[in-house]
């Protein structure tokens, strides 16, 4: 056998490229505003299932335009140290002849955050500061784990191709190939591959060799490849289907985290569910769900799973009664961005209400509920008066900081022990409570 | 410049300093003078005394350097079983060099403490009593196990009527030389439910604004000061935007970093208010019951709250169309 077909008849030219036209203008349109200096987002991030040309078309439009591509992939090695060295050097200058840059970096969501270590960060720092163009690519843009790298980028996405974009790209490869094959056969080859070039060229050149005609009966043996469908697909199950045990089958449909899969649910329903009454079904299905997920971390019941599952699918998909038939688009779960991004916030919030209970003889969580309203009020009526209460407090930097207060000003010299009060005694806060956080 | 919260800088040092709780406090006094105690039961309201009282008392027993023998927990913060089998035993076993014979552990909001940390308190209590007293406080004395109960002297704080209250407010106006009007005192008095903290809390916000205070400016501290906005919430749920409520709920949990259990008792006290027919009120309060418990066994605090969110945008749509 000669060379794969893949890599024989991969596209060189734009033309060459089947399917998703629209996608690749926008990468184009994209390179223009560059001419321009950096737009705003300094990256794109292509995704769609295997085999729909993403990598192709970058390689196609460096070629075409006569940009030096430098192509950094999943069998790289990926760390922050790898990374910077190759692509920070990309993105800070033109090749020897002078030739503009085009940095690809292929499959982010194939990172391994253990070996990989920072290089989601590191990425994101590059696609921020990035002199020249940068793409990426992602089969599945919604792994939590690359959220960072997809706020910071345009995604463009592409769909799986058709009969009407891969026939006639297929006919033109067994012409030159020299075998001839029936177009029923075409068909069920595409049919069975949902659209993914490369397997489908890999299945053509398999069925063809040594052959010079191909008939649908010859092409039936063939195997299927296990396809998974998109959280999309699932949530359209939950969400249209009219009987329970099709509900159910939501779960199987996607190959995901349970837990994730269960965000994605909970962030949606109140979108796909608009009616009022239909909701508050659906959202009691949902809390019915969270509590057997609660005994099952408690216990570790985990035969406890499959009513779970059966009242987040089937439980949701019931309760649609009222609701008026609508297109809705799918939402990534806010709630998983947003405990990223706050974080921070939160450890400081914990750490404050420690500072608070360990001066104030109360409980962090009631520090948080009844001191802290008041400290922030004073720091905001009176800034002065409440950077002299927070430094009495005995913060740290940090949180000194993220109240807004300086940590040494010039007017108050003296460290905050001495501000103490006279009256307030030495007494328990001090000592006993530091007992308790290193227990 | 001194500066410090106002409910420490004022928080009396000697049982002789408290003025309210009379009956406790003289109780209190006698075992300081005996130099003999019970474990104790300290059950009332918050912001009622219980943990000054505790201070107090160990002040009189011990002395001004009493962090040796003393040691204070907040159950809330340290409420797993673990906490009792390390921390507690290891500081109630270990016999004190002063001349009173025992030390004294003070668990404060014991009544948050799960049942079976309860039990294995118990087990320390009876084990270290000769070398340990320990004096817990809570809300309600109901929520501590018949066991520990029957094994404590119980003192009930009651709240401060609304003379004490003022009568504090007045000798820290004072002292802090702020200018406290009549209607700012009884606005004070009034909006604290003879919760002295949260009164002398709010007179300490109100005082920053550097002028008189009257009626209008507590009122302003009231309404700011609040730990997140739970009114709101609902407000926007009863409207029947779920998804803006969702966010809502979502930014009280994350960023302002109140726990479900706060926000949960918070809607509970305005359900009997809420202009809604009667009979749903009922509803939403079984339904608040049961995400309570929900929540002590680890579900998940969105999840839950924001399904009584949807119930009640339902109860307010169904009232709306009626």
């Amino acid at each position: 056998m000669n060379a794969p077909w893949t890599v024989k008849h991969r596209p060189k030219t734009l033309a060459d490229i089947a399917g998703n036209k629209p996608t690749i203008q926008q990468i184009l349109d994209w390179l223009d505003l560059w001419k321009k200096g950096p737009p705003k987002k300094r990256a794109l991030l292509l995704h769609g299932p295997p085999g729909t040309g993403k990598t192709v078309s970058v390689e196609a439009v460096a070629n075409e335009r006569g940009l030096d591509l430098v192509e950094i992939n999943a069998s790289d090695k990926r760390n922050r140290d790898a990374l910077e060295r190759t692509v920070g050097l990309a993105t800070q200058q033109t090749d020897l002849f002078g030739r503009s840059r085009l940095i690809l970096i292929d499959e982010v969501d194939g990172i391994n955050l253990s070996e990989d270590r920072g290089a989601v960060d590191t990425i994101v720092r590059l696609v921020e500061e990035t002199q020249v163009p940068v793409i990426l690519t992602a089969n599945d843009p919604w792994d939590p784990k690359i959220g960072p790298i997809r706020n910071a980028t345009t995604m463009l996405e592409y769909r799986r191709l058709g009969l009407r974009d891969t026939l006639p790209y297929l006919k033109r490869i067994c012409e030159k190939e020299g075998v001839e094959v029936d177009e029923q056969a075409l068909r069920l080859i595409v049919d069975r591959n949902q659209g993914d070039m490369r397997s489908i060229m890999n299945d053509l050149q398999v069925l063809t060799s040594g052959r010079k005609r191909l008939s649908y009966d010859q092409t039936t043996w063939l195997g299927f490849r296990d396809r998974r469908a998109t959280i999309f697909d699932a949530l359209k199950t939950v969400f249209t289907s009219p009987t329970c045990l099709q509900a159910r089958r939501a779960t199987d449909m996607a190959d995901m985290d349970l837990d994730m899969f269960f965000e994605w649910v909970y962030e949606n329903t109140p979108r796909q569910l608009s009616d009022a009454r239909d909701l508050c079904q659906a959202m009691n299905a949902l809390a019915q769900a969270d509590l057997y997920r609660a005994r099952i971390d408690r216990t570790r019941a985990w035969e406890l799973l499959p009513y779970a599952l059966e009242m987040e699918t089937a439980g949701v998909a019931m309760s649609k009664e009222f609701t008026k038939p609508a297109w809705v688009p799918m939402k990534f779960p806010e709630r998983i961005q947003l405990l990223s991004r706050t974080r921070k916030m939160r450890s400081m919030q914990a750490e404050l209400g420690k500072s608070i209970a360990a001066r104030c003889h109360i409980s962090s969580r009631r520090a948080i509920s009844q001191y802290l309203p008041y400290i922030k009020y004073v720091l905001n009526t009176n800034p002065t008066e409440g950077a002299r209460l927070v430094r009495w407090l005995g913060l740290s930097e940090e949180a000194m900081e993220y109240l807004g207060v300086k940590p040494t000003p010039p007017e108050v010299p003296a460290p905050a022990k001495e501000v103490e009060p006279k009256r307030a005694k030495p007494r328990t806060a001090a000592k006993p409570k530091r007992k308790k956080k290193t227990a | 410049m001194e500066s410090a919260m106002w409910s420490e800088k004022y928080r009396p040092v000697t049982l002789a300093e408290m003025r309210n709780q009379v009956n406790v406090v003289n109780r209190l006094k006698r075992f300081a003078e005996t130099q003999a105690m019970p474990h104790c039961l300290f059950a009332g309201p918050p912001g009622s005394g219980k943990t000054t009282a505790a201070l107090c008392l160990a002040h009189d027993l011990f002395g001004e350097r009493f962090m040796d023998a003393f040691m204070e927990l907040n159950a809330s913060d340290a409420r797993g079983i673990d906490v009792i089998r390390t921390t507690v035993k290891e500081f109630a076993r270990i016999a004190t060099i002063s001349e009173v014979p025992f030390k004294i552990l003070v668990l404060d909001e014991a009544d948050n403490m799960t049942a079976d940390a309860q039990h294995a308190l118990r087990r320390t209590m009876e084990r270290y009593t000769d070398t340990c007293r320990f004096v817990l406080s809570c809300n309600y004395s109901g929520k501590i196990i018949e066991p520990i109960q029957s094994r404590c002297a119980i003192f009930r704080f009651v709240p401060l009527a609304e003379e004490e209250v003022a009568a504090y407010l007045k000798t820290i106006a004072e002292k802090e030389h702020v200018h406290l009007t009549e209607p700012g005192l009884r606005a004070l008095t009034n909006a604290s439910e003879g919760d002295l903290r949260k009164a002398i809390n709010t007179l300490q916000g109100a005082a920053s604004l550097g002028k008189s205070i009257d009626e209008k400016v507590v009122y302003e501290v009231v309404g700011k000061a609040k730990p997140g906005d739970v009114q709101d919430l609902l407000e926007i749920a009863m409207k029947g935007d779920f998804l803006k409520a969702r966010e809502k709920l979502r930014s009280l949990l994350l960023q302002q970093g109140l726990s479900g259990k706060d926000i949960l008792k918070q809607i509970h006290s305005e359900i009997l208010r809420m202009p809604i027919p009667e009979k749903s009120k009922i509803e939403l309060i079984d339904a608040a019951g049961e995400i309570d418990y929900r929540l002590i066994q680890g579900a998940d605090e969105e999840v839950q709250l924001s399904s009584l969110l949807a119930r009640l945008a339902l109860v307010s749509s169904q009232k709306r169309s009626s």
